[in-house]
């Protein structure tokens, strides 16, 4: 017995010199470290896009960790790390909503001297919108989201109909389609209480005029919200061409629905697209893209999705940092990751470049959505006050509030908010 | 009716512990477009790909070859310890016992995501960023309560008279501890390691914030590393989790028959 | 029962370890609870007892108090007549007992996130299994009726194993002769059970109640991934609003102070638990 305790004493003190982290330099050679969520598809196509930046920077080796795919997750990470003030990475990718908050934590450097006018303007409106605060700029836009109308051009041609342009088209030809075919919803989207059920409702608030705040107060009550909100609810409840199982879905369990043919109309953010027109999808050339639907009379409108890179204020290697991400987000690597990863370039040129337009001529159309995408609201408070949203709208979608009721309670909450911020 | 019952119970009871991951054996097994469709139950074209696909670009080795090392040593480490106190709490005389025992057990009491920075700052300031100690230390630290609750009611069944009576042939605390407790409470011991292991080999929290390279990543994170920001692998997922729980479902076979191998010995001796 | 020797050295060992690595991390917690640290308001200042006064009068955090208190109090009660129906189930001595205690130990095996992706997905209303063969189209994850006993059902599940598995070798070490005893005295089936095995037990009942409950009040990775907390905060356990507070709003105070909320509960019920069962134990 005592043998036995000896030996595995003597196991554990083996492994002890083991492992202790990977070095900082190389030779002489500064580290980047950056850190990113799962790339969609083959992880080496950005190695390779890191390869080519390491041979026109000799001196600078960078080494990509991936974070998981959950959002939350990542999130959590930087919060975890960056109140540590750590230094063990140097590069961020963020999600669109979190650059004011990251900024206003103190937690990125100020990377305003990047941007030089001319190239501000290359970049789409809405994500230099996100990645500015208080007229300093935290974040260089890295790739862009926004959300879509999908929907299948074979049954809309069979039955004569055009794509919708407002909500109430979208029921009619919903209505009548599925009254034909079997096996088919009618209009699926995103509406678990997450973080994509307020890029949802916000695209029924603005197309209907409403909008979150007005004139810098919280107005979540007005009168076009609730008739929103509450058209959502109808969705499902009156109209019955969105099924309930919608309070469950996130984006990838709508993807598969209409992907295997089991749905008429969609909204979800273009990397779908890809997806369907693989060899193996049974909607191969069966779908069609178009902006959001609008309540008649106004102006569709899309939620601002996309990924932001940023440097940590703790890092050892900042202004190698803002290399990478010069190069990361230049002309010729945005071009790169659409052709090869299928991320939309944050540029606004690249949308005229011939070589993208022919090989992917989907891109061509999603300009203007691009160019009209509107950011949730850009502020350091945006996490709390999406916190109060998701239940409140997820209570109003499933029917346990009505939208009066919900919209009700998260105005107070966010009010509550507000005025905690000006005491 | 008694004869028919009992296998069919036993019929029964398995199928409600391994049916979910029968279940994902079977989608595993199913091509990608037939992965969100009921029917077909059965995969039509059944494939490996899912299996090589999570071996292929992802050093998936290494990620087991961390896990199995840190589960041993937690569950070693959590071993050794756990029986030491539980001797000199059933056995021996300790002021403060119930003190002693109740803050163990408060270690359990907070949860994880209230530690988890804290501790962050700790593991980093020692410089165990991304090492396999920093989990074995952590996991350690968190399975003793239950390790120590544990052995201590088993070391408590254990008649004292057989303590006594190896003192008064001579042998001191410790050896008593070495050649009597411990071959008595195979059961106790097996049981405890068997939960300590799994709770290691599937933690995940500490996991994913104390490792941030294949270097010291563990089961769990890699396996969450799978989905893409939209795209969820389902079939990928389906087959590493079978890949991942095999080991265990051996490990703990294996130590079925050591448990009942011991209780029979401390059947006849109570 | 003579205990002489000191056993201190005995227990030190572990005392050191749980002592160096909880200590810093507790009274971090403890500290921030009576703070107000709002990094994005740029606050950080010492506020004392507002953080539990505020808690007192939160009407999310009350919710998330009773999802937590109902989940808990239904899932470890079913666990505990699950695992104890097994446990009796595979006390017999029959051929292939050990395989059976191997597969027994199937779900508690199962990472838990990959439990919760699984569940999801046979929960899932349009090509979830669960539907297919109930035949049904219920909306498990989505219906805030369904919601919580899915979440419940799957913890159920997943932690009947350790139950079942302790309750096993608890059994396993009562002596034969009483129970000999007992069939020659001609005591029935029943009465052998409330007499011999329940009493010999409750040491072993009481391990399993008090670590099931902390276990299953602190619940987080496996209630997160099936719902997030939803549809409209239905599912939202303690642990999960804790979750939320801390890393989504990054109020860190107020974070730490629902963090020794729900230790304080706990300790709460462990206290009781104990009480309760020590009148059984010698």
């Amino acid at each position: 017995m005592v043998h036995t305790i000896t030996a595995a004493v003597l196991l554990l003190c083996s492994l002890l010199p083991a492992c202790t982290g990977a070095e900082k330099n190389i030779a002489g050679s500064t580290v980047l470290v950056f850190k990113h969520g799962k790339i969609a598809g083959d992880p080496h196509l950005l190695r390779q896009l890191l390869d080519r930046f390491e041979s026109e920077n000799p001196g600078i080796k960078v080494r990509d960790e991936t974070l998981p795919a959950s959002t939350d997750e990542q999130h959590q990470f930087y919060v975890i790390n960056l109140e540590g003030k750590s230094s063990d990475f140097d590069v961020l990718s963020m999600d669109v909503i979190w650059v004011p908050e990251f900024a206003r934590a103190g937690w990125l450097r100020d990377l305003s001297h990047l941007l030089s006018g001319d190239e501000r303007t290359d970049f789409f409106p809405g994500p230099i919108g996100a990645v500015t605060f208080k007229d300093r700029t935290f974040a260089i836009p890295w790739y862009i989201d926004a959300g879509l109308l999908y929907y299948r051009k074979d049954l809309l041609q069979k039955y004569g109909f055009p794509p919708p342009e407002t909500w109430q088209e979208l029921v009619r030809t919903a209505h009548s389609i599925t009254g034909k075919e079997t096996g088919l919803y009618g209009f699926i989207w995103q509406g678990k209480q997450y973080e994509g059920l307020v890029c949802n409702a916000l695209e029924y608030f603005w197309s209907n005029g409403g909008d979150v705040f007005r004139d810098g107060d919280i107005a979540l009550t007005r009168p076009e919200n609730i008739q929103a909100l509450r058209f959502m609810r109808d969705l499902i409840g009156t109209y019955k061409i969105t099924p309930p199982l919608v309070t469950t879905a996130i984006e990838e369990t709508t993807r598969h629905i209409f992907g295997n043919g089991r749905a008429l109309f969609m909204r979800n953010w273009p990397y779908a697209w890809n997806i369907f027109e693989r060899e193996d999808s049974t909607v191969k050339g069966k779908v069609g893209v178009s902006p959001l639907p609008s309540f008649g009379g106004k102006m569709s409108a899309a939620t601002l999705g996309g990924w932001q890179l940023g440097v940590n204020r703790y890092s050892k290697n900042p202004e190698a940092a803002e290399v990478l991400i010069t190069f990361l987000t230049s002309r010729e690597s945005q071009k790169f990751s659409a052709l090869t990863i299928g991320y939309k370039p944050a540029r606004k040129s690249l949308y005229r470049d011939k070589e993208l337009r022919e090989k992917q001529p989907f891109i061509a159309s999603l300009f203007d959505v691009f160019m009209s995408a509107r950011s949730r609201p850009v502020s350091p408070y945006y996490m709390m006050m999406s916190q109060i949203l998701q239940p409140e709208l997820s209570a109003a979608v499933s029917g346990i509030k009505t939208p009066e009721e919900a919209l009700r309670s998260a105005d107070e909450q966010i009010g509550h908010i507000m005025r905690g911020i000006n005491e | 009716m008694k004869r028919i019952g009992f296998p069919i119970l036993l019929i029964a009871m398995a199928i409600y512990c391994s049916g979910p991951l029968l279940w994902q054996c079977i989608t595993s097994l199913k091509p990608e477009s037939e992965l969100t469709r009921i029917p077909p139950i059965f995969p039509g074209d059944p494939t490996v790909n899912h299996y090589i696909s999570i071996f292929e670009g992802y050093p998936f080795m290494r990620i087991i070859l961390n896990s199995a090392i840190v589960s041993s040593a937690t569950t070693l480490l959590s071993l050794v310890l756990g029986c030491l106190s539980a001797f000199g709490l059933s056995k021996l005389r300790v002021r403060h016992k119930a003190f002693i025992l109740g803050f163990v057990l408060s270690v359990s009491m907070f949860p994880a995501i209230a530690t988890v920075s804290p501790l962050h700052i700790i593991i980093r300031g020692l410089g165990l960023r991304d090492t396999w100690w920093a989990l074995i230390l952590t996991y350690t630290t968190f399975s003793l309560p239950l390790s120590i609750w544990i052995l201590t009611n088993y070391f408590q069944q254990i008649p004292d008279e057989i303590c006594l009576s190896a003192r008064i042939d001579g042998c001191s605390p410790f050896q008593t501890f070495c050649r009597i407790m411990l071959p008595l409470s195979a059961p106790g011991i097996f049981t405890t390691a068997i939960l300590v292991f799994i709770f290691s080999w599937n933690e995940f929290l500490f996991a994913l914030t104390f490792t941030s390279t294949p270097a010291s990543r563990t089961i769990p994170v890699a396996i969450a590393l799978f989905p893409g920001l939209h795209e969820v692998p389902w079939g990928d997922i389906a087959a590493a989790s079978v890949l991942v729980t095999l080991p265990l479902i051996f490990l703990v076979l294996t130590f079925q028959r050591r448990i009942i191998e011991g209780l029979t010995a401390g059947a006849v001796k109570g | 029962m003579n205990k002489t020797e000191s056993g201190n050295w005995f227990v030190i060992p572990a005392l050191i370890l749980l002592s160096l690595v909880t200590v810093y991390p507790v009274l971090y917690v403890f500290s921030l609870s009576l703070q107000r640290r709002l990094l994005i308001f740029d606050i950080s200042r010492f506020a004392g007892l507002d953080n539990y006064l505020f808690l007192l009068r939160d009407e999310r955090f009350w919710n998330a108090l009773k999802n937590t208190v109902y989940f808990s109090a239904v899932s470890v009660s079913l666990e505990l007549i699950l695992g104890f129906s097994i446990a009796m189930l595979l006390h017999r001595s029959f051929r292939f007992r050990g395989i059976f205690r191997g597969i027994v130990l199937v779900p508690w095996a199962v990472p838990t996130v990959v439990s919760a992706r699984m569940w999801e997905w046979m929960y899932n209303t349009d090509f979830g299994i669960l539907n297919h063969i109930l035949g049904v189209k219920i909306n498990w994850l989505g219906s805030p009726v369904w919601a919580l006993y899915a979440a419940v059902f799957m913890d159920v599940w997943k932690t009947t194993p350790f139950v079942a598995i302790l309750l096993t070798a608890g059994l396993q070490v009562i002596p034969q002769d009483l129970y000999q005893a007992a069939k020659v005295d001609g005591a029935s089936g029943w009465a052998v059970f409330r007499r011999i095995t329940l009493p010999l037990l409750k040491p072993v009942i009481l391990i399993v109640l008090l670590f099931r409950t902390l276990d299953a009040f602190r619940v987080f990775d496996a209630v997160y991934v099936l719902t997030g907390g939803g549809p409209a905060n239905t599912t939202e356990t303690l642990s999960i609003y804790a979750y939320k507070v801390l890393f989504q709003t990054l109020q860190f105070g107020y974070g730490a102070t629902l963090s020794v909320v729900v230790f304080l509960c706990v300790g709460s019920i462990s206290v009781v638990c104990i009480k309760l069962l020590r009148r059984g134990i010698r």
